[in-house]
């Protein structure tokens, strides 16, 4: 009762409304691929048995956000709704609007921002639904970094970096998921001021092929900071906190498409290019003062134009004054800054991913394990279920409704539910969706199994992935390979297509901003 | 430091044990501070009354360095001489003093380099600095540091010491400064980015593989580099390996940094604490200058340790005067902060000295001005003459009435006026005659060749549109880039826009406004990069205004700022009054309180009051609804004149006067002094007195106001004192109270009037 009447009452003032974005997932394929006409979306993968929109959406919920704006394709919508509305708990209002799009034709979330802008009445949050925050960094924290420079020198968008596991990179060891898989997310490169936390440059992919042996950079950047960080190794999360008037900006850049590789960096050379600041600054920064406050402002006797040269002025004699070598940069900016925030978190603070690719998903999906310690349904009639013969160790999961036969072994695995896991079976460092059966004497080593994946008696999978649905025949043994269904009955010609585009784009995509804008084209 | 190390196990330890060596290249390879420096080196101009080699000698041995030696090239016989003569010199002083004289073909710090490897005199790692460095800087740290790193890293060739600072610093150069790219663990100089102020520098390019190699770097555009390296043995070889490396930064360190076969580090040193910078050119001179007089090189301040043996006597305001007594300061002259004047000078009645260094037995006529300017010893300077942001040589003379604007360089021996007006930027040189180029010595004879031929310079005369005077016997100097080469290399740091960065007094309006106009519109992808000019142009304008410009001394720039921000506020309060129709008195006490806020003189109310009221009074009509219309104003606001505090009728008068002058009001000043004078506001003694005061007559050049209506309005108030005369007999008022409100003679009120009008004008510029 009480929640109804807040949500009413609240309405009026939502300071923002969040922006989730559910692509396809190309990068995931062939665990987002369809499975026959029965959508996988990306939102709904489990992570730790737990899909993974839900990280994102508690995330908001902790945070306070109400409003939510759930932009899907259009074949996953009523899955996705399903999954929303059979959660009782959460006080979102979540509104899931769907986009026709298929997952080969790109359309970025600029172009869905643009297309549903009338919806977005006030500041926002843009965010991926495969973001999993790390429990440190509070999506409040980096809200309050947006209220606190919006209002005190006129930010216009905070955004949120983290650092990537440095190990992840330097150890390939016997574990880490094959190359066949995709290469793992490469970091972007980016400027950014680490005292008033200012992102100033991101490095995109054009700029490298502009010029691949340097990294430009404006001296008007480097004048107004000078003394700034140039970062490699930390990646975009995809959450931005921005500014309303930012839409407006958008609108005005029509050709831009992806946000963070196309908009953003747009976005943060406002800040210090004046060209771009004149033509821009008035949509980016409108004058939102109310005729009251104008009037009251034009009665006071330091309101008048001059004085804004006369404050410059006085400013520089402060500075003067306190000239000295050991002073260090002085920032005026009399102003809006419309600068752009950064929230860098480290790694050390805690493990934060974007579930958009293979070695990502299995990583994250470990990480949890390393996390917990012996997960086993509680209940007793799930629990049943499982045998006591069976050797489930402790850095492993197992959902609820899992049967496990005698004699099974299970290590550091994510197991989903609905499966069934026969006698002898052997699980090591796997990761298995729900509705799994495994036959006896099977081997999983390494392996990602999609949802429904049946594997015959004595089948060897070491290093595999398989699309939902997907069935291996008794005594089969693959390595490194990505098995899908196509590959196996070719059901359809289309799912060929799709595969095919799909090797394309591990080949040629290395970059984690182009998964992301896949992504988020699959909207 | 203990002198031995217990470990002897360690073969690099035992560096310890060896004496710390210096290499000071005494020349500068460049002629940024020309004429001064035809007859001396650079390194042997003063600087607060000591050659800037004292300085740096006396820099090293601050930091233990235990032998130095200077490589003299140009005049090099005076530079062994000025080092004989040196205190360090002496057997006692623990520091070995060996001058090198290096071949006249030296022409740049890699040449001197290469002279040094084939010497063979550098057995260790050694500091190389130049010979006009002044430094508090704990070198040895330094060089600990270094050593320290060469134990673990053998590739760690050079350290670089940079000084942290904003990058709007006065002493970081415009024209030749650079950004440093390091990684901020080990502070590895991984690129260097040299930046010049033009050819305008809009994109600084970072290599991508010391990206890909570093995953987090620092890009350092806030630091100056004081030019003072840590450098090991090797380093002369390299410059010998790589025979084109001519400059240290640009050529050397860019060299082996870009170098994939080299594989040398070059590490840099941020210096958090202790003062550092180098004397390149005339406006890090000024700079420089005065950090030492405010004392950010302490130890090494006028009045302790000063390189010349002066003794000084530290006077709060960072005044510096001789203890023994030897200046002569008259009873009535002026010194402000921020200023040195050198033993056995003298300064006469009336003069004002700002911020300006004067050498020994200088002699500074009276009512001269001096701001902002450096004089050397031996300089007379004659009466009512103004120099401002100007150095002035040695042996000058400069003639009675004279004017040196900003920026202007006086060569040794000069002599102008009397009546003198040199335009900014002047340089002046003495007419070489009496045969002293033979007398100058065989040192000069290749600088001879380099100065223009005397006939080019004669030619030069006639286009001189300063005015010399005619006891003169200057030659000026040729401004704008040389002629001969057209197409001058622009990528060299010496092209003449760039060297107009590094000149003392400029504050590039024109080229900062040039390169904001050319920013071109807004391709999303190719940007145009003049993009902060409007930062940069902020900046610049604040290092060139930030000299204060007033001829009265002790008005700190902050009193500036109140007195203009207390103007824009009194104006609108006064229109505000206006417009709404307060009493009088009301209006009164707002400025009233106006005043006590901006701490402002009375004088600045009155002008306000004023100018707010004739302003008020609407232009146009008939002359009897003028006259009209000018009574109702005067008769409503012209009470508030003599309320805001005190009553100075004459100062209304030349109030109203200046106002009028400058404003399209100027036809109205009689009637308006009339009206004055109908409401009682000024007398008709008032009239007399503002009359014969000499400022009334425009006998002061008010800059910015027209002197003409100036006497166009003297002439107004000329006629009404002659109609005072007619009605002689008409009946006598007292104006009492003005005269209890004039109290001090009227004489010095004007002065002060003339003084603070001319300020307002720069003011407003």
């Amino acid at each position: 009762m009480d929640l109804g009447v807040n949500a009413e009452g609240n309405s009026a003032i939502r300071e923002f409304i969040a922006v989730v974005l559910a692509g396809f997932g190309n990068e995931l394929q062939p665990l987002t691929s369809d499975n026959g006409d029965e959508p996988c979306p990306k939102a709904l993968i489990p992570v730790a048995n737990t899909p993974v929109i839900d990280y994102t959406l508690s995330w908001l919920e902790k945070s306070g956000v109400k409003d939510v704006l759930l932009i899907c394709p259009a074949t996953h919508r009523p899955a996705l709704s399903h999954h929303i509305h059979s959660s009782t708990s959460t006080t979102l209002v979540i509104d899931v609007v769907p986009f026709d799009e298929s997952p080969d034709s790109s359309i970025g979330p600029c172009t869905l921002l643009r297309h549903f802008a009338s919806r977005i009445t006030n500041d926002f949050i843009l965010l991926p639904c495969d973001f999993i925050p790390p429990p440190t960094l509070s999506l409040s924290s980096i809200l309050d970094k947006f209220r606190t420079e919006t209002v005190s020198d006129g930010a216009i968008a905070t955004t949120c970096w983290f650092e990537l596991n440095r190990l992840a990179d330097a150890g390939k060891d016997k574990t880490s998921p094959p190359e066949e898989w995709g290469s793992a997310v490469s970091p972007a490169t980016i400027v950014y001021h680490e005292p008033s936390g200012t992102l100033l440059h991101i490095d995109t992919p054009d700029d490298v092929d502009q010029d691949g042996e340097d990294l430009k950079l404006k001296m008007s950047l480097l004048n107004l900071y000078p003394r700034t960080v140039l970062a490699s190794r930390y990646q975009d999360s995809h959450v931005y906190v921005c500014k309303h008037s930012v839409i407006e900006a958008l609108q005005q850049k029509e050709h831009f498409d992806s946000f963070k590789e196309d908009f953003l960096p747009w976005l943060c050379k406002v800040q210090y290019s004046s060209s771009k600041r004149k033509k821009y600054e008035r949509v980016l920064n409108p004058i939102t003062n109310s005729p009251g406050q104008s009037i009251a402002l034009r009665h006071s006797t330091l309101a008048s134009a001059s004085n804004i040269a006369l404050k410059s002025k006085s400013a520089h004699y402060a500075r003067e004054a306190t000239i000295s070598p050991s002073d260090s940069d002085t920032e005026e900016t009399p102003l809006a800054s419309l600068r752009v925030g950064a929230v860098i978190h480290p790694y050390s603070a805690g493990f934060a991913v974007r579930v958009n690719t293979l070695p990502a998903f299995l990583e994250v999906n470990r990480h949890f394990l390393s996390q917990t310690s012996y997960s086993l349904p509680t209940d007793p009639a799930n629990r049943s279920l499982i045998d006591q013969k069976a050797q489930i160790s402790a850095d492993s999961m197992v959902a609820a409704s899992t049967k496990v036969e005698e004699r099974v072994s299970i290590k550091k695995s994510v197991i989903g539910k609905h499966c069934v896991i026969s006698r002898m079976a052997r699980i090591v460092g796997c990761v298995i969706l729900d509705h799994c059966v495994i036959a006896e004497g099977a081997k999983l080593d390494g392996s990602i199994l999609g949802k429904g994946t049946k594997v015959g008696p004595k089948a060897e999978l070491i290093r595999c992935v398989t699309q939902s649905g997907y069935e291996v025949a008794a005594g089969e043994s693959f390595k490194n390979e990505k098995l899908e269904v196509s590959d196996w009955a070719a059901t359809s010609a289309s799912e060929t297509d799709d595969n095919d585009e799909d090797g394309e784009t591990e080949g040629t995509e290395t970059t984690e901003g182009d998964e992301d804008e896949d992504e988020d084209e699959d909207n | 430091m203990p002198p031995k190390q217990s470990n002897p196990k360690d073969p690099l330890i035992s560096d310890d044990d060896e004496v710390l060596q210096a290499v000071i290249l005494s020349d500068s390879f460049n002629k940024r501070f020309r004429p001064l420096t035809r007859r001396k080196p650079r390194c042997l101009l003063p600087i607060c009354n000591a050659p800037l080699l004292d300085w740096t000698l006396e820099s090293l041995a601050l930091a233990g360095v235990q032998e130095i030696f200077v490589i003299c090239r140009s005049y090099a016989t005076q530079v062994k001489a000025a080092l004989s003569k040196s205190k360090w010199s002496a057997p006692n002083s623990g520091i070995k003093i060996t001058p090198i004289m290096t071949a006249k073909e030296t022409f740049s710090p890699g040449d001197a380099m290469r002279d040094i490897y084939t010497r063979g005199l550098l057995t260790s790692d050694f500091v190389l600095v130049y010979g006009d460095l002044v430094s508090n800087i704990r070198i040895d740290d330094v060089v600990r540091v270094h050593k320290e790193r060469r134990k673990v890293n053998k590739d760690a060739i050079m350290t670089m010491v940079v000084k942290e600072a904003g990058i709007g610093h006065r002493t970081r150069s415009r024209g030749e400064s650079s950004v440093f790219v390091l990684d901020p663990e080990t502070s590895e100089c991984l690129h260097y980015e040299p930046v010049m102020g033009y050819p305008r520098k809009s994109v600084a390019r970072i290599p991508r593989e010391v990206v890909a190699a570093h995953p987090r770097i620092e890009i350092r555009n806030d630091l100056i580099d004081c030019q003072i390296d840590v450098c090991s043995v090797e380093v002369p070889s390299l410059f010998t390996d790589n025979f084109d490396y001519g400059d240290i930064r640009r050529d050397f360190v860019h060299g082996i940094l870009t170098s994939d076969l080299l594989m040398k580090n070059i590490h840099c040193y941020i210096a958090k604490e202790g003062y550092a910078a180098r004397v390149q050119d005339t406006r890090s001179y000024d700079s420089v200058s005065k950090d030492i007089l405010s004392r950010w090189t302490f130890p090494m301040v006028p009045d302790n340790n000063h390189p010349a043996d002066h003794a000084y006597e530290h006077i709060r305001g960072n005044k510096y005067i001789p203890k023994d007594n030897s200046v002569v300061l008259a009873r009535t002259c002026k010194i402000g902060p921020k200023s040195l004047i050198g033993p056995a000078s003298n300064c006469s009645e009336d003069t004002t000295i700002t911020s300006s260094v004067i050498g020994a037995n200088c002699v500074i006529g009276p009512r001269s001005t001096i701001s902002n300017a450096y004089i050397f010893d031996n300089t007379v300077i004659g009466a009512d003459c103004v120099i401002d942001r100007s150095i002035v040589g040695s042996n000058v003379q400069v003639k009675d009435g004279s004017r040196i604007e900003r920026g202007c360089l006086v060569g040794d021996g000069v002599v102008v006026g009397p009546g003198a007006v040199l335009t900014p930027f002047e340089r002046l040189m003495k007419k070489d005659d009496e045969g002293e180029d033979a007398a100058g010595g065989d040192n000069e004879e290749e600088e001879e060749e380099e100065d223009s031929d005397e006939e080019d310079l004669e030619e030069y005369q006639k286009n001189v549109k300063s005015i010399l005077g005619k006891d003169s016997n200057a030659l000026v100097w040729p401004r704008g880039p040389p002629e001969d080469e057209d197409e001058e290399d622009e990528e060299n740091v010496e092209n003449f826009t760039n060297q107009r960065f590094m000149r003392l007094g400029d504050d590039l309006s024109d080229l900062d406004s040039d390169s904001s106009a050319d920013s071109s519109t807004d391709n999303s992808d190719s940007d145009s990069d003049s993009d902060t000019e409007s930062v940069t142009s902020v900046a610049t304008s604040t290092s060139a205004s930030h000299v204060p410009t007033t001829p009265t001394i002790a008005v700190p720039s902050s009193a500036a700022v109140a007195e203009y921000e207390f103007r824009v506020e009194a104006k609108q309060s006064l229109e505000r009054a206006f417009a709404e129709g307060h009493s009088v008195d009301n209006a009164a006490v707002e400025l009233k309180t106006l005043r006590m806020a901006s701490n402002v003189p009375l004088s600045r109310v009155r002008e306000a009051v004023v100018g707010a009221i004739v302003e008020r009074i609407k232009i146009g009509g008939e002359v009897a609804e003028q006259r009209k219309e000018i009574a109702t104003v005067i008769s409503r606001w012209g009470e508030l004149i003599n309320k805001i505090g005190g009553v100075d009728a004459v100062e209304t008068i030349t109030a109203l006067q200046f106002h009028c002058a400058g404003s399209d009001r100027l036809p109205l000043f009689g009637q308006i002094l009339a009206a004055l004078y109908q409401e009682d506001i000024v007398e008709e003694e008032d009239i007399r007195a503002w009359h014969a005061l000499p400022a009334s007559k425009g006998a002061e050049v008010v800059p910015g106001l027209d002197a003409d209506n100036i006497k166009k309005c003297w002439a107004v108030g000329e006629r009404m004192i002659q109609q005072f005369d007619e009605q002689e007999s008409s009946e006598e008022e007292d104006g009492g109270e003005t005269d209890e409100g004039e109290g001090t003679t009227e004489g010095e009120g004007t002065t002060e009037e003339g003084t603070t009008e001319d300020e307002s004008e720069e003011d407003s510029d």
